[in-house]
């Protein structure tokens, strides 16, 4: 009995105890500078169910900028925390009242917490033994300016794109917002990749605030990313938020980056209800931020050694790999090559790899992908893949060949040349019957596919010596030789029949007179001599002429008298015609032989 | 009989070693079935210093360059042996592959193949003779019929068999006359002048066929005969035939 009161009496208790709530506040730090924060921790316990926020005091002394609420429940105790980001606005002590918490019709709160802010690290130094009882080192004048330092520089070893930033930042540390940008590089290579950031510094407040990223002309640009931080500028710690874009110049010359803009509302929001918390004051007006525009001069690439395998990559540190899906195939069955280029910046602009017909394979049309992924760097590294389909059309050891890819390195000024390692396929006959790839138009019922083309082999001797027709053409000058030897003869030849025929006119004429049956024959036989052995035509002229003709070519008078007689006679009889006497013909025939002579002797 | 002795024991020794030694052409083709076309095309060169114009020798230097993936310096050679001994099949075949492989034709399309093997059935050199065979024959039928006023049927058949023969070898002294080359280098660019500063109308890949018409420092002005496109063209990139 004594123990069931006791178990009793314990549970009450526990129970008791399990559903104490209670809230706690503390600081991170009770002393700091100006460029610190102050995380200020809530933790609220043994409250479960709807819960209402902490009513945080009117905090004057700071800017409220960031707010996260961690819940955490074990074995049923529901633990809540709430943190805080405090930056303080000026020098001096500050209270942070009680913050209360209502659960339950019951209210919580916390006991005050006092900070003591410094102008500098060393006050911190000083103050950090007597922190819980600092007294204020100053009471009060709260502009920022007060405690502005003198302009600062960035530290050289950042990169010149940070430190670019924060140089500009440092010069405009006398305004509560303000924008600026920067590039990694102003003189870049077209198809360079180049990093270009937007910060937009803030001190105070803001809200509502649209953003409008710098235009550009002639330059590919791609986001890459955004991202938050603070610096101290005069003093005075600057939350920025910061907007990262990649470029990539597609023609040299000048490339204008335009200015980004930031449209913010100063003061706070009637609707927050931190503010409302805060007590912050109604808005005040809207303001605009605006970055300076900023000039590029995209140099070209240079042509002297650029490789047939450059497509447009510009940067340092790509890498080129080859890989076969398989390397044991069948005839007929597809592999698959992937190509793989990686390298820092954007490779989307680069022209996509040509691959090279590669004997004894069905290619197909390679298909391209690219992308990028975030570096450790803050950088972004690309990729492009290329994929293609390789049929091989017959058995046999195959290497596939190296593929070149080359690029731009704008450190070095130099192109440079990455090869893929040459892969070995090893292809079998196939073993597929009736269903295998038809590359031609071949019906394969008949038996007959046709596979593939390919160049005839070699020739193994030397071409056979040129047949008769190709060596005549060789003998040129012998060939005009022998044709005008052959001409020469024709033109003798030629000649000395005429000469001939002339030489036979009177054997000619004597052999037709003795043959003579009628005055007609002799007349014939005259004529023929005439016309063969002085070119004389009697048919076409009178007799007169062909007298004169006699005399031109040298005949006697007296000769010519007598052929006169015997031409008359000889017309005489043939235009007026008797009865042939035999006796009368032989006897006009030895005559006019007789003249024949005659004019075969004087002739000419 | 000791010298006879020593002479017969000299050759004994040196017989095997000269029967046993490769040709140049051996060697090339061991070297091109083992896939160094390389080394085989150098020794393919050397060789034609010693039988020039040989279209054998042409052929086998166009494989080599096929099979280092040089089309166009291929189909140049094949061109070259083409033009010495058109009948041989497989100078066509494999020209008509580089040729192919360029995207050009070596029968111009809407011409029977028939016709143009026809045409191309004796070389240059082969017309040439047949000629002056033919005139010959027609001088001497001439030559009878001027002095015997005989066989004028023949004469009249030669003459037109030599007029026939006179009109193809005018065309193909035309093709023959025309300065051919091929584009050696995978791509090269048509420009408007001879010069980079002149903008480039046009690429052409290697295998195509160009006729030059000039030249004027380290660029050939050419006319693409597949598409007749006339501009200038850099004159490493490309190989006279």
């Amino acid at each position: 009995m004594k123990k069931v009161f006791l178990s009793v009496l314990f549970f009450s208790l526990a129970a008791a105890a399990w559903a104490q709530v209670s809230i706690t506040a503390r600081v991170n730090k009770t002393a700091l500078t100006l460029d610190d924060e102050l995380t200020l921790s809530v933790e609220i316990n043994g409250a479960s169910g709807n819960m209402m926020m902490p009513s945080l005091p009117s905090l004057p002394a700071f800017n409220v900028y960031s707010r996260e609420i961690i819940q955490n429940t074990l074995n049923g105790k529901t633990t809540t925390s709430f943190r805080y980001t405090l930056m303080p606005r000026f020098v001096g002590k500050a209270t942070i009242g009680a913050i209360r918490f209502t659960h339950n019709g019951k209210t919580y709160q916390t006991d005050p917490i006092t900070v003591n802010i410094y102008r500098n690290a060393q006050g911190v130094q000083n103050a950090q033994p007597a922190a819980t009882t600092a007294k204020a080192v100053s009471t009060g004048n709260y502009d920022s300016a007060v405690v502005k330092k003198a302009p600062q520089k960035a530290d050289p070893n950042l990169p010149p794109l940070e430190r670019s930033l924060a140089n500009q930042a440092y010069a405009r540390g006398d305004e509560n917002y303000f924008l600026v940008a920067a590039v990694s590089d102003v003189n870049p290579y077209v198809n360079e990749t180049v990093s270009l950031a937007v910060r937009f510094y803030y001190n105070r407040p803001f809200y509502d605030a649209p953003y409008q990223k710098p235009s550009t002309s002639d330059i590919f640009m791609e986001e890459a990313g955004s991202s938050q931080g603070t610096q101290s500028i005069g003093g005075v710690l600057y939350r920025y938020e910061e907007q990262r874009y990649l470029l990539t110049a597609a023609a040299p010359g000048k490339a204008v980056i335009g200015p980004a803009t930031v449209r913010y509302m100063t003061g706070s929001s009637p609707l927050s209800a931190l503010d409302r918390l805060f007590g912050g004051s109604l808005v005040q007006a809207e303001e605009t931020a605006q970055s300076e525009p900023i000039t590029l001069q995209v140099r070209a690439l240079p042509t002297d050694g650029k490789p047939k395998s450059f497509y447009g990559a510009v940067g340092d540190g790509y890498t080129l790999t080859a890989q076969a899906d398989r390397t044991e195939v069948e005839a007929g069955e597809a592999v698959t090559l992937t190509i793989t280029v990686k390298g820092p910046g954007n490779l989307k602009p680069t022209a996509d790899l040509q691959l090279p017909a590669i004997d004894g394979f069905k290619m197909y049309s390679t298909q391209a992908t690219s992308g990028s992924v975030p570096a450790s760097n803050g950088q972004i590294r690309g990729y492009k893949v290329f994929k293609t389909v390789l049929v091989p059309v017959a058995s046999g050891i195959y290497t596939l060949p190296a593929v070149a890819w080359s690029y731009f390195n704008p450190a070095e000024k130099a192109y440079k040349i990455l090869k893929t390692e040459p892969i070995q396929l090893k292809v079998s006959p196939s073993t597929k019957t009736g269903a295998g790839i038809d590359f031609g138009a071949a019906d394969p019922s008949n038996g007959f596919q046709t596979l593939g083309k390919d160049i005839s082999y070699l020739k193994t001797t030397h071409a056979p010596a040129p047949g008769l027709l190709a060596r005549l053409s060789t003998w040129q000058t012998l060939n005009w030789l022998m044709l005008a030897v052959l001409a020469l003869s024709v033109l003798f030849a030629s000649v000395g029949r005429k000469s001939l025929a002339q030489k036979r006119a009177y054997a000619a004429a004597k052999s037709r007179l003795k043959k003579a049956q009628s005055d007609e024959d002799v007349a014939d036989a005259v004529s023929g001599y005439l016309q063969q052995k002085l070119k004389i035509s009697t048919g076409s002229l009178p007799l007169k002429a062909i007298v004169k003709a006699l005399q031109h070519r040298g005949i006697t008078p007296a000769t010519a008298e007598a052929f006169l007689l015997l031409w008359q006679r000889l017309d005489t009889a043939r235009f007026a015609p008797g009865t042939p006497d035999a006796q009368n013909v032989q006897h006009l025939a030895q005559q006019a032989l007789d003249i024949l002579k005659l004019l075969e002797e004087e002739a000419k | 009989m000791k010298r006879i002795f020593a002479a017969i024991v000299l050759w004994g020794l040196l017989l095997p070693a000269v029967w046993g030694q490769a040709t140049p052409l051996q060697q090339a083709e061991e070297l091109y079935r083992q896939g160094k076309f390389s080394a085989a095309l150098s020794l393919y060169e050397n060789e034609l210093k010693n039988t020039p114009n040989d279209p054998y020798v042409y052929y086998n230097i166009g494989n080599c360059y096929f099979k280092m993936g040089s089309k166009g310096l291929a189909a140049a050679n094949y061109y070259r042996a083409f033009r010495l001994a058109p009948r041989d099949a497989d100078i066509r075949h494999n020209l008509t592959l580089a040729l192919e492989s360029g995207g050009e034709r070596l029968v111009p399309a809407g011409i029977p193949t028939v016709l143009h093997q026809a045409f191309f059935y004796l070389s240059y050199t082969e017309i040439q003779g047949l000629l002056y065979i033919l005139l010959w024959l027609f001088c001497t039928l001439a030559s009878i019929w001027l002095v015997k006023r005989k066989l004028g049927r023949l004469v009249v058949t030669s003459a037109g068999l030599l007029l026939l023969c006179g009109g193809w070898f005018y065309l193909r002294h035309s093709l023959e006359s025309e300065e051919l080359a091929v584009v050696a280098s995978p791509v090269a660019e048509i420009r408007s002048g001879p010069g980079t500063n002149f903008p480039a109308s046009a690429s052409v890949a290697q295998g195509h066929l160009i006729v030059v018409q000039d030249a004027k420092d380290d660029w050939y002005e050419v006319i693409v005969k597949s598409q007749g496109i006339k501009g200038w063209v850099a004159k490493d990139t490309v190989e006279r035939i």
